[in-house]
């Protein structure tokens, strides 16, 4: 059995949790994540047959991330980070927290930014010009929509065959 | 033997090139191997060193002497590397396993193989060596498997009857819970219900188990929770500080966490462990450790590696009941109990059979004295201990109490019985006192019946007239029956008395002697008066005869009264006369009075009749029979 622990990262409010809600599975509390500052959850995903689990660590957003408990990111071995499309500054978080990320784990994890709210495209003030110049640093991500569920399960899918490919690497 | 040699060269002639290369090649090592050929040539005697010789020899045998050379530099190099690889061989192992497994790989199948092959050829080799290793393990787990089995029959034993067993069956019954449940509950002290094999860094769940009727549980994300808290913990409380966190509550369950940098083992547990628990965690969690070093470095999210911990988890699944560690009790105190309740029930029932048994008893007893004639029981007083009370009423010709209950088959002694007297009108008391209180002479047969005392028979008159009497008086008689009773004597008696009382003896006018015709009558009834009086006397019994005396009308009335009166006293004159000791009363009656019963007839009447005043002047007797009074009682008559 393969299991990948990866965290969910973001600023405030940029929908991580509804993200998780939707399309994992979880037996404990949301109280966790203001109690604790984590949240753990758990998702099965199928890559080329082979049956991974995903434990999710989705840490409590804040405005600024020194405040995260980066003890959390620790053994991750991938990692999503949550943007808000309504709210450019969370991409600059999410900058932030992917720098972060790489700077504690020490290596280049795989990961992938997932801008969120791609149901309300038309209010988004992230912009194609920003998304490109994601492309032009090579960071991939996913247009992403908690409610409707819009390439969710595919970001979780690319991540854990990229966190498998990493590993056999 | 040239010629064979020269054979043999022969055949090597097209090799030749390459043997020449072959010398070349080895040119270093030649110098090398200068010793090996000096001892090769040590036992071959010199050649004779001739210039012509030597040539001669070069041009005949230069190829055998260069193939010669050859095989002796091959087999000093031969001993050169053998030399050379036994001084590294080990280092060289040693270096080489650092760096790769290939020398592992190489070497395990001829291992194994060898292995395999020396276990086949020398079995019983195998067996002396591993039997005293494997054979004490094995004792012990059957002895194990045995304690537990015994352990878990003696203690159900236990359960089933001891005060705490029934009780806990009670709060089953009250709660609706199992009875197993319940026992589970109040016997355990700990239990180890889950164990976590867990990745450090990752919190990643290696390897988890779970024990035997526990739910399962979602290990990933529990671990991964508590990974989360100890970084919290750690984060929040104890910044910098080495430590970790190692246990945390929750009511009846704690977890223990026995951490290392690489991974650490969490165990759920219901319970307080003993300190030992943690030990064990600790040595376990070690041994994992240096296991599994290897595959924890290079985790990366595969736990296919870690299934090989199972062995380990399961030593950590342990449960501690109560009793477990108490002394060992000996199998009958196990059963004491069982004893204590059936002796209890033995005795109650012993108890109630016997009480039961002895108030019946003793009931019976008192049911006995009911029945006695002549007992009448007032009042039984039942005693914790010691006799029972019986007041009772008893006649004088009663049996004792006592008596009857012993011939009644009871014990006296368990009654105190006081009895107050008192007469029976009871009528086999009523007959015991008329038997003990008249003398039945043979031939007088007495029964008593409703009231009545009877006697029937011959008796003396004497012995009739005082009965009677007694009879009378006894308690409880109310009549007394004589009518079947005969004196035989009494007939002659009676026949006289009737006889005396019919003599008349005629008086002359105013004369107190009889008419000459009268006197021998006279003298004929007072000798037969003697022999009455005598007869009378014999039977215990006194007559007294009364004489009546009377006169005719004639005269005057006082003439009359003293004539009759002379009369009567003449004749009872003439009885004493004749030496008689009976009371005789005289009565002088006057002119035509009949005698007081008129038995001897009437004068007057005879006269009315036309017969003669003549039997007017007449006495007459009348006989009375009375019991004799007692000798020396006389005086109380008076």
């Amino acid at each position: 059995m393969i299991s990948k622990k990866i965290c969910l990262l973001g600023a405030f409010s940029v929908g991580k949790t509804s993200l998780v809600e939707q399309f994992v599975h979880s037996i404990f509390s949301d109280k966790y994540l203001t109690t604790l500052g984590v949240k753990i959850s758990k998702k099965d995903v199928a890559v080329d047959s082979v049956a991974v689990t995903l434990v999710l660590w989705d840490m409590e957003g804040k405005d600024t991330y020194a405040d995260v408990n980066l003890a959390y990111l620790r053994g991750a071995m991938g990692y999503l980070v949550v943007v808000d499309g309504m709210r450019k500054e969370t991409l600059q978080a999410a900058m932030d927290l992917h720098h972060l990320a790489e700077k504690l784990s020490g290596k280049s994890l795989p990961f992938y930014f997932l801008i969120n709210k791609a149901d309300l495209v038309d209010q988004w003030e992230v912009t194609d010009a920003m998304l490109d110049s994601l492309d032009k640093k090579s960071i991939k991500f996913f247009r992403t929509s908690a409610k409707t569920g819009q390439y969710v399960n595919e970001a979780f899918n690319a991540l854990a065959r990229d966190m498998l490919l990493a590993s056999r690497a | 033997m040239a010629g064979d040699l020269n054979a043999e060269t022969a055949a090597y002639a097209p090799q030749g090139d390459d043997v020449s290369c072959g010398v070349g090649d080895h040119g270093g090592a030649m110098e090398a191997t200068g010793d090996v050929r000096a001892e090769f040539w040590q036992d071959i005697p010199d050649a004779p060193d001739d210039a012509e010789l030597n040539e001669l020899r070069k041009l005949l045998l230069r190829r055998e002497q260069i193939a010669l050379e050859k095989l002796v530099r091959q087999e000093g190099e031969k001993n050169y590397h053998i030399q050379q690889v036994s001084d590294v061989i080990a280092e060289a192992i040693i270096a080489r396993s650092g760096r790769d497994s290939q020398l592992r790989m190489a070497i395990e199948p001829i291992v194994d193989a060898t292995l395999k092959n020396s276990i086949r050829k020398r079995q019983q080799d195998f067996v002396n060596v591993l039997f005293p290793l494997m054979g004490p393990t094995i004792r012990k787990s059957i002895a194990e498997s045995f304690r537990s089995m015994l352990g878990a029959f003696s203690k159900s034993v236990e359960m089933a009857f001891s005060w705490k067993g029934l009780r806990w069956r009670f709060d089953a019954w009250r709660t609706g819970q199992s009875f197993n449940e319940i026992v589970m509950l109040h016997s355990l002290v700990y239990r180890v219900e889950r164990v976590f094999f867990i990745h450090g860094d990752t919190g990643l769940v290696l390897a988890h188990m779970e024990g035997e009727g526990v739910g399962s549980l979602d290990a990933e994300m529990v671990s991964a929770m508590l990974t989360a808290i100890q970084d919290f913990v750690r984060d929040c409380f104890a910044k910098g500080d080495e430590g970790a966190l190692d246990t945390l509550r929750m009511g009846e369950f704690s977890i223990f966490i026995e951490k290392s940098n690489k991974a650490y083992l969490a165990c759920i547990v219901r319970g307080t462990p003993h300190d030992s628990f943690r030990t064990h965690l600790r040595e376990t969690l070690e041994l994992m450790l240096v296991e599994f070093a290897e595959d924890l470095d290079d985790f990366s999210g595969d736990t296919e590696a870690f299934s090989a911990t199972e062995r380990y988890l399961e030593s950590c699944l342990v449960a501690h009941y109560a009793g477990d560690n108490e002394k060992k009790l000996p199998l009958w105190a196990k059963f004491m109990p069982v004893l204590v309740v059936l002796l209890l029930c033995g005795g109650t029932g012993y108890y109630w059979y016997t009480t039961d048994r002895f108030n019946t008893t003793m009931r019976e007893a008192v049911q006995t004295l009911r029945l006695e004639p002549g007992l009448v029981v007032s009042h039984v007083e039942r005693q914790k201990s010691g006799p029972w009370k019986v007041l009772a009423l008893k006649d004088a010709l009663a049996r004792l109490p006592e008596d009857v209950l012993r011939r009644a088959g009871f014990d006296p002694s368990l009654f105190e019985i006081q009895t107050i007297p008192y007469l029976s009108y009871d009528a086999s008391i009523v007959t015991k006192r008329a038997s003990t209180g008249i003398d039945v002479p043979d031939g007088v047969e007495m029964t008593f019946d409703k009231g009545t005392l009877s006697f029937r028979g011959t008796a003396t008159m004497a012995w009739i007239l005082e009965t009677r009497e007694k009879a009378r008086s006894l308690a409880g008689v109310e009549h007394v029956d004589m009518r079947d009773l005969r004196d035989p004597r009494m007939g002659e008696i009676a026949e006289m008395v009737r006889k005396i009382e019919s003599v008349r003896v005629e008086f002359p006018v105013n004369k107190d002697v009889p008419v000459p015709e009268d006197t021998e009558k006279l003298q004929k009834t007072v000798d037969m008066l003697a022999v009455l009086e005598k007869r009378v006397k014999e039977m215990g019994m006194v007559m007294t005869l009364t004489i009546y005396g009377h006169a005719d009308a004639t005269g005057t009335e006082k003439r009359n009264y003293e004539i009759s009166q002379a009369r009567a006293r003449t004749v009872a004159a003439m009885l004493y006369a004749r030496g008689s000791s009976m009371p005789i009363a005289m009565y002088g009656m006057g002119a035509d009075h009949a005698s007081g019963d008129g038995g001897a007839g009437s004068a007057s009447a005879d006269r009315k009749a036309g017969g003669s005043v003549q039997a007017d002047r007449r006495i007459e007797f009348r006989v009375y029979l009375a019991r004799a009074v007692p000798a020396g009682t006389e005086a109380l008559l008076q």
